[in-house]
C-alpha cells in the first residue's frame, strides 16, 4: 500500500477583488516518494496550488493534508521550514554567501555550525557546483543557472520529506536544462523525496512526473501517470498540449521504469537479459542498447539491482496503445 | 595666493578660539545625529511596517524640513523649557534630519525585492526575521545615503545656531559679516567644509563595513 502524503479536498482559492477563481475545487493526492507535475499553460493556478501546500496561500475553501494532518493545525513558520520550497523567481538573499543563503533553513533550525558547513558543501556538490569556488561567492556573480543550482541547494538544505519546486529549471536554456532534469532524477533515486513539481512545459512533466496533473484556468483537466495522460487524453485542450508527436515523447521522455515489466512479474525473464539500462533513463535509450547488442530485450536496474525487463514487443504495443486513437 | 596665506595667518592666530568653536560644533553635531539616528531610523522602520501612516508622516517630514531655519531656531527659543542654546539648537537640528532620514529608511525597507521576502517567508523565517535578516542588511545602501546628506546637511545647518546663543563656527562667520573680514569668513566655512567632509568619510568607511558586499555592485552601478 503506499502511502499519500499530501491531500488536496476540493481546494478552491479566490484571490481579493477578482471573480475568477484561480484554483477552483481540485482534489487530489500524492504519494509518498513521487513526483507529481502539475502542468498548464501561464496562470493556470500552478504556482498558487504550491503556495497553498506551504500556507503562503490560503485556501479560500477546501482542506489539505500533509501526513493526514490539517496543515491549518501547523504554525506556518514551522510548517515551512519542513518543506523545501524552490520559487519561481529564485529569490537568492543578494546580501549573503552563497554558502549563507544555502545554510539559511539549517540555521533557522539551530543545526551545529559544524553540521551546516558539512551540509551545504555536499549540497553545492550534489546540484552540481564547485564548493570550493562558488560557497564565498555572493549570487549576482552566478550566471542564472547557478543561481536555480543554488536555490534547489537551499530547498534541499534540512533534508525535507516534500519538496515544492515551481519551475525550478526555467532560467536556463534546454541542454542545461535537460542535464539538470536528469541530474535531479538521478539524485530523487537516492533521496526519494515527495516532490510537487510545476512547469508549463509538457515535455519536463513527462520526463520528471512520476504522476501529472494537467491544469487549465484554474481547473483539474486531468490526472494520472504521464503513460495515462499520453495514451489517453481526455480532450482536445490536453491533446494539443502534448502535441502530435506522442510516440516519439513516449521514447524521448518517458522513463524506462514507466514502460517495464517488472520483475516480480516475470523473474525469469531477467536472467536472459544480458543488457541493462538505468530505471531513469528515457526508452529509446533501451531501442539503443537493444540495437547495439542484437537483443530485443533489455534489463532495467535501479542501482545494481535488476528492476525489470522491457522489451521491444512491449514498447511497439505502448506505442501502438499511444498513436491508436490519433485521427 | 595673499588670500589663502591670510586665512592661514587668521587661523593659526586664533588657534584656540577656533579649536572651542569647532569643538562646540562638533558635539552639536554628534549629538543631534546619535538622536536623530535612533529616533528617526525607528519611524521609518514603523512607517514601512503599518504603511498606511507612511505618506501622513512622511509629508510632515517634507513640511518640517521647508521651514526656514532661522525661524525655527527662533521660535524654540520662546519656548520656556527650551531657551537659548543647545536645547533649541539639537531639537531644531533633529527635526530637520527627520526628513532625510525617515524617507531614506522607508525606500531603503520598501525597496527590498518581494521575491526575495517571499523566499525568506518560504524558508520559514518569520516575520521579525525577515525584517531583521533580509529588509534591513538589504536597505543599507539607501539608509545610508539618507545619512550621509543628513550629516553635511546638519554641520551646514549647525552654523546658524550661533544666533540663538551656540558658540560654534557660525559665529566665525557671523562675526566676519558684521566686521567685513573675509578671512574669519572663509575660515569658519572652510573648517566646516572640513567637519563635514570627515563625518562623511567616516560614514563612508561605516556603510562599507555594514553593506554586504553582495550589494555593493549595485551602487557601482551608478
Ligand atoms: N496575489 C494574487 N492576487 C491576485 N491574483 C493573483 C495573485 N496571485 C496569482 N493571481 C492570479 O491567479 C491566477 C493563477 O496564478 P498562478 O501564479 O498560480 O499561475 P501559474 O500557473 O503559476 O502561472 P505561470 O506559469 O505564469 O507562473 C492568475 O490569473 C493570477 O493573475
Ligand atoms: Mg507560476
Amino acid at each position: 500500500m503506499l502511502e499519500k502524503l499530501i491531500q488536496l479536498h476540493q481546494i478552491k482559492k479566490v484571490f481579493p477583488n477578482t471573480n475568477i477563481p484561480a484554483v477552483d475545487e481540485i482534489t487530489f493526492s500524492i504519494e509518498k516518494g513521487n513526483i507529481c507535475v502539475f502542468v498548464g499553460p501561464s496562470g493556470c493556478g500552478k504556482t498558487t496550488i504550491l503556495r497553498m501546500i506551504n500556507r503562503l496561500v490560503e485556501p479560500t475553501s477546501g482542506n489539505i493534508f500533509i501526513d493526514g494532518e490539517n496543515v491549518l493545525n501547523v504554525d506556518s513558520d514551522e510548517l515551512r521550514r519542513r518543506i523545501g520550497y524552490v520559487i519561481q523567481q529564485i529569490g537568492l538573499l543578494p546580501h549573503r554567501t552563497i554558502e549563507q543563503n544555502v545554510g539559511l533553513v539549517p540555521r533557522l533550525l539551530k543545526w551545529p555550525e559544524a553540521k551546516i558547513t558539512q551540509r551545504v558543501v555536499e549540497l553545492l556538490e550534489i546540484v552540481g557546483l564547485d564548493p570550493a569556488e562558488s560557497a564565498k561567492k555572493y549570487p549576482y556573480q552566478l550566471s542564472g543557472g547557478q543561481m536555480q543550482r543554488v536555490g534547489v541547494a537551499r530547498a534541499l538544505a534540512a533534508d525535507p520529506p516534500i519538496m515544492l519546486m515551481d519551475e525550478p529549471f526555467g532560467a536556463v536554456d534546454p541542454i542545461v536544462r535537460g542535464r539538470l532534469q536528469d541530474e535531479f532524477l538521478r539524485l530523487q533515486q537516492e533521496v526519494k523525496k515527495t516532490i510537487c513539481f510545476v512547469t508549463h512545459d509538457i515535455n519536463e512533466a513527462i520526463k520528471m512526473g512520476d504522476y501529472i496533473v494537467v491544469m487549465n484556468g484554474g481547473k483539474l483537466v486531468q490526472q494520472g501517470t504521464p503513460m495515462e495522460v499520453l495514451s489517453n487524453p481526455v480532450n482536445h485542450f490536453v491533446k494539443d498540449l502534448i502535441g502530435d508527436d506522442r510516440g516519439v515523447k513516449l521514447l524521448d521522455l518517458t522513463r524506462a521504469e514507466s514502460l517495464m515489466t517488472a520483475v516480480t512479474e516475470s523473474p525469469a525473464a531477467a536472467n536472459d537479459c544480458f543488457c541493462f539500462i538505468d530505471a531513469i533513463q528515457p526508452v529509446k535509450m533501451a531501442l539503443e542498447v537493444m540495437m547495439k547488442n542484437d537483443s530485443d530485450m533489455v534489463g532495467i536496474r535501479r542501482g545494481k539491482n535488476v528492476v525489470g525487463t522491457l522489451s521491444w514487443a512491449d514498447i511497439k504495443k505502448h506505442i501502438h496503445k499511444i498513436s491508436g486513437d490519433q485521427e | 595666493m595673499e588670500v589663502i596665506s591670510s586665512v592661514l595667518k587668521f587661523i593659526v592666530n586664533n588657534s584656540s578660539r577656533i579649536m572651542e568653536y569647532t569643538g562646540n560644533h562638533l558635539s552639536l553635531v554628534l549629538t543631534v545625529l546619535v538622536f536623530s539616528l535612533i529616533l528617526w531610523i525607528w519611524v521609518g522602520l514603523l512607517i514601512s511596517k503599518y504603511d498606511r501612516f507612511a505618506n501622513s508622516v512622511i509629508g510632515l517630514a517634507n513640511i518640517l524640513f521647508v521651514i526656514p531655519s532661522i525661524s525655527l531656531f527662533g521660535l524654540f527659543v520662546t519656548i520656556p523649557q527650551l531657551g537659548l542654546g543647545r536645547k533649541s539648537a539639537a531639537l531644531a537640528l533633529i527635526i530637520y534630519a527627520m526628513m532625510p532620514l525617515v524617507r531614506s529608511v522607508y525606500r531603503g525597507v520598501k525597496s527590498v525585492d518581494p521575491w526575495v521576502i517571499d523566499a525568506g517567508k518560504g524558508m520559514g523565517l518569520s516575520p521579525a526575521q525577515i525584517l531583521y535578516q533580509i529588509q534591513i542588511p538589504m536597505a543599507w545602501p539607501v539608509v545610508f545615503a539618507g545619512i550621509r546628506v543628513a550629516v553635511v546637511m546638519i554641520t551646514g545647518m549647525a552654523t546658524v545656531a550661533t544666533f540663538i546663543g551656540e558658540r560654534n563656527l557660525g559665529r566665525l562667520i557671523h562675526h566676519g559679516i558684521t566686521r567685513g573680514s573675509a578671512e574669519m569668513i572663509i575660515a569658519g566655512a572652510v573648517v566646516v567644509s572640513v567637519i563635514a567632509l570627515m563625518l562623511d568619510y567616516i560614514m563612508g568607511l561605516l556603510e562599507k563595513k555594514v553593506t554586504s558586499p553582495g550589494l555593493r555592485h549595485r551602487s557601482e552601478d551608478y
